[in-house]
């Protein structure tokens, strides 16, 4: 088979058995791979309804056609699940090397059932497959794990795992791979975690076949050429990293600061910012596989008590840990991130959730005795050590582990989570850029910024300059990012390639790969059907019209101050324009026509 | 009125902010910009006569490019902030 | 002085002033790795083993990047096309030489497999590919490395030595430029 490798692992961990399963090629060639084929599959296997910390909730690993081979960026994979955080489908990406390594052993994915009656770890040695005991591992974190299992397996396999996070279950634990890399978002680690799961070493001297290699390797140094040509790609990314944004989103007024309650400007974004990143901490950038963007940040704290050495922040964490909690100290940042990575948690959700508490620490709802604590915006001391208590669920972490939602309803104050759907909105305040505000209220993951980036447009003006402070055309726009957005998603290369190219050149190098003859409009097509399936999932679990919408803060608090003052979220002009251009009816849901013309059932 | 570099526009001036006086427009403050700091800004700015796409220029936080873009006119309490089109975010 | 060379690592030699004899260096383009700007994608690996076998296998690639992340270091490592080369002296039916570019090439018509190469070459770029079926090692691509011309830093590049290694001693004059200078650019 050429770009998949036509092989899927079953694993029940109940029963303990694995077996080797065939790719469905309709599947593959209606929803690609990744995130589009994870999502498939949990909607076929999995009860809406379920618990997903429960046994019935299915664990997917999958990677995409693309992936391991010469397309630029291609070290992608997804992680699929029901998600606990938000008990919607959920999903996350990441980079690294594990995902190729898997492609190379001969596998597209991995679909992990049931529950282990003991730690275990999965071993794939190409078509050597077995569990084995991970009780040795359990209770160490993530970067030990890593260590261990490169020695009791080899030293050039690849490693996918979780720490105390994902075995406490905290409700947003990651999937770390390679060390640093992280499937973040919506808790995938938590439902590994739940499995008794605690890692997959994969080790792979197999290939990646390739239908047109002529075809394919045109297309290949196409990519390759406007992402060097594109200042974002071939110098941006690579010199600052993402967090280069830390400064751009203060400027534009929209960097939320002190959860969400101080408008969009924080007095000291500059110090946490991807300039003063590079100038203090940075140690060299680094390359996930096969990219030549080069993003990643390899940072270390020299001194003090915040020590430590290891990789970010990225723009969201910075973001997350310092101005959406008034912290200015880059240390302390860097060092929360660290533990982020070490313990496995999702810094983005643990800084809104800190931020969240620490209003509720100056309102006099939380007390200092309860956290141990004084826990005010802008303590450098309580971030960390918070962060710490969460991914250990240490004391007050405990309740940190729940989430900002799920902490302010104990307090009986819900609206000052900054979440939709449970999961807390990433760093751009949609009061400044409406159309992020809509993409928040509308990702089928809850709060998420990543799958429908319309920053790009109304912000950095990649590939038209919209008006951040406008509702005019931002439902199509967004339509359009999300459907795109899947399918990149999906073929599994990285998102970030799709500031120099996009859908009509995964086509055409898909079409040199497999030999496929879809024109570009089918393969958004592929993007629309994978996000109307997620609806469909979403709907079914209970998720309503009602979801889709924004914290009262974004609604009714209008920012004091810079560029966006006096404005909230238009949200009712562009959900209902949202829902047409999706073809849904005014309760939010996919018409019969729309799911007949996408193929779904 | 204080202009604000950002990126790597700080390593070709040397500096984070300075402050300009006597310019009525967006168009004449990066022409005197240019001139003070030399050609490796004014071809960041200028794609010829118009407004090059590799910079952002904001005023008082808006994109120029929603006002009247170069035409756009200057105060002299206004802020300007520079940034090369240089990122994105996760 | 007359320096009598101990080894005739370099073809033929130069008379000298008054009867001396130096050692001609020939100039050829050579593999120069620069691990500071590696960055540790193995976007090498891909592209080479593409080329040779047309299909994704880094376990293939004649070029592997071993990653020392403690040490934030990751170095590009393959064939240095030695001048003198062990498993050229090794093999036993004289199946590799090294031609007029320099490059030390398999013969596979005359390869009987026997593997002395892989256990005579001190740096491990020699090896057996079960995917190929042969021995393989780095053959610089006939003069055009694809690794170099995927290589997205200039980590890799096909240059003659001297320029490389003046590159480096400039950048560290321009420091003291940047110490003493006066003036900005």
């Amino acid at each position: 088979m050429f770009g998949w490798t036509g092989k899927i692992i079953r694993v029940n961990l109940t029963e303990g058995s694995i077996k080797v399963e065939n790719l469905k090629i309709k599947d593959a060639y209606e929803y690609l791979g990744g995130r589009g084929l994870g999502v498939k599959i949990l909607f076929d296997e999995v009860d809406p309804k379920v618990d997903p910390l429960s046994p019935e909730n299915k664990l997917i690993f999958m990677t995409g056609p693309l992936t391991g081979t010469l397309a630029p960026c291609s070290g992608r994979y997804e992680v699929v699940a029901k998600a606990p955080l938000t008990g919607t489908v959920g999903g996350a990406n990441s980079g690294g090397h594990f995902g190729p390594e898997l492609k190379f052993a001969g596998y597209d994915g991995i679909i992990f059932e049931g529950k282990a009656e003991k730690p275990v770890y999965l071993w794939i040695n190409d078509d050597k497959i077995e569990l084995r005991s991970a009780k040795h591992l359990w209770g160490k974190n993530v970067f030990d794990t890593t260590d261990e299992l490169l020695k009791e397996t080899s030293e050039d396999a690849r490693v996918a795992c979780i720490g105390p996070g994902g075995e406490k279950m905290v409700l947003f634990a990651t999937v770390m791979n390679d060390k640093h890399r992280a499937a973040g978002r919506s808790g995938m680690g938590a439902v590994m975690g739940s499995k008794n799961l605690k890692a997959v070493v994969v080790r792979g001297t197999g290939s990646i076949k390739v239908k047109d290699p002529n075809t394919f390797m045109n297309a290949v140094k196409e990519a390759y050429k406007k992402l060097k040509e594109q200042p974002v790609t071939s110098a941006g990314l690579t010199t600052y990293g993402t967090a280069i944004l830390i400064n751009i989103l203060n400027q534009v007024g929209s960097l939320p600061t002190r959860n969400w309650r101080d408008g969009g400007y924080f007095e000291y974004a500059e110090e946490i910012s991807g300039e003063a990143l590079r100038e203090k901490y940075l140690v060299k950038n680094k390359a996930c596989f096969g990219c030549p963007i080069a993003c990643g940040r390899v940072t270390r704290i020299p001194e003090g008590k915040f020590k430590g050495f290891g990789e970010g922040p990225e723009y969201e964490a910075a973001w997350a840990l310092g101005a959406d909690c008034g912290v200015r100290d880059l240390a302390a940042v860097t060092k929360a991130n660290f533990i982020c990575n070490e313990l496995g948690i999702d810094p983005i959700t643990m800084g809104a959730t800190i931020a969240c508490v620490m209003e509720m620490y100056e309102k006099g709802i939380i007390s200092k005795e309860e956290i141990g604590f004084e826990a005010p915006f802008g303590s450098a001391d309580a971030l960390v050590e918070l962060t710490r208590m969460a991914g250990l669920r240490e004391g007050f972490g405990d309740k940190l582990a729940l989430g900002s939602y799920r902490l302010a309803e104990l307090y009986g104050y819900p609206e000052l989570s900054m979440s939709v759907k449970k999961q807390e909105m990433p760093a751009y305040d949609g009061r400044g850029v409406q159309g992020m505000g809509l993409e928040y209220a509308t990702s089928n993951r809850g709060g998420c910024h990543v799958r429908g980036y319309m920053t790009s447009v109304e912000v950095l003006g990649i590939p038209v300059k919209l008006d951040p402070l406008v509702t005019t055309d931002k439902a199509k726009w967004l339509k359009a990012f999300q459907d795109a957005t899947a399918v990149v998603d999906s073929s599994n290369i990285c998102l970030f390639t799709t500031f120099a190219i996009g859908v009509p050149d995964i086509n055409a190098m898909m079409k040199g790969l497999v030999g496929w003859d879809y024109t570009d409009e089918d393969v958004l097509k592929i993007g629309e059907r994978i996000w109307n399936l997620e609806r469909l999932f979403n709907l079914n679990a209970g998720i309503t019209k009602d979801d889709d919408t924004l914290p009262p803060r974004l609604l009714t608090e209008p920012l004091k101050v810079g560029p966006a003052k006096g404005k909230v979220v238009e949200l009712d002009t562009m959900l209902k324009e949202y829902y047409e251009v999706r073809g849904w009816d005014e309760e939010g849901i996919p018409t019969e026509e729309k799911l007949k013309e996408l193929g779904i059932e | 009125m204080k202009v604000k570099f950002f990126a790597h526009y700080r390593e070709y001036t040397g500096t984070k902010e300075i402050d300009v006086k006597n310019c009525k427009t967006v168009g004449e403050l990066l022409k005197k910009l240019s001139e003070i700091y030399g050609e490796k800004l004014s071809k960041e700015f200028f794609d010829g006569e118009g407004l090059s796409s590799r910079v952002i220029v904001l005023v008082n936080g808006r994109n120029i490019v929603h006002l009247s873009n170069l035409n756009t006119p200057l105060k002299d309490e206004d802020e300007i902030s520079l940034f090369p089109v240089v990122a994105g975010g996760l | 002085m007359n320096p009598a060379p101990e080894k005739n690592l370099y073809k033929g030699g130069v008379a000298g002033v008054r009867g001396t004899w130096r050692p001609a260096v020939v100039m050829r383009k050579i593999l120069m790795i620069s691990p500071e700007k590696c960055t540790g994608c193995r976007t090498c690996e891909l592209a080479c083993s593409f080329v040779k076998t047309e299909v994704f296998n880094p376990k293939v690639s004649r070029i592997t990047v071993f990653a020392f992340d403690e040490a934030a270091v990751s170095v590009p490592m393959t064939c240095m096309q030695c001048d003198t080369p062990y498993c050229m002296k090794v093999c036993p039916t004289s199946a590799i030489s090294k031609t007029e570019d320099g490059v030390v090439k398999v013969n596979g018509e005359k390869c009987i497999g026997c593997k002395l190469c892989i256990a005579a070459c001190p740096l491990g770029n020699i090896t057996l590919s079960t995917v190929e079926g042969k021995i393989v090692k780095c053959d610089l691509c006939g003069g055009e490395p694809k690794c170099v011309e995927f290589c997205p830093t200039g980590a890799i590049e096909f240059k003659e030595v001297s320029p490389n290694v003046l590159e480096r001693k400039k950048a560290i004059a321009r420091k003291f430029k940047e110490l003493l200078g006066e003036a900005k650019e």
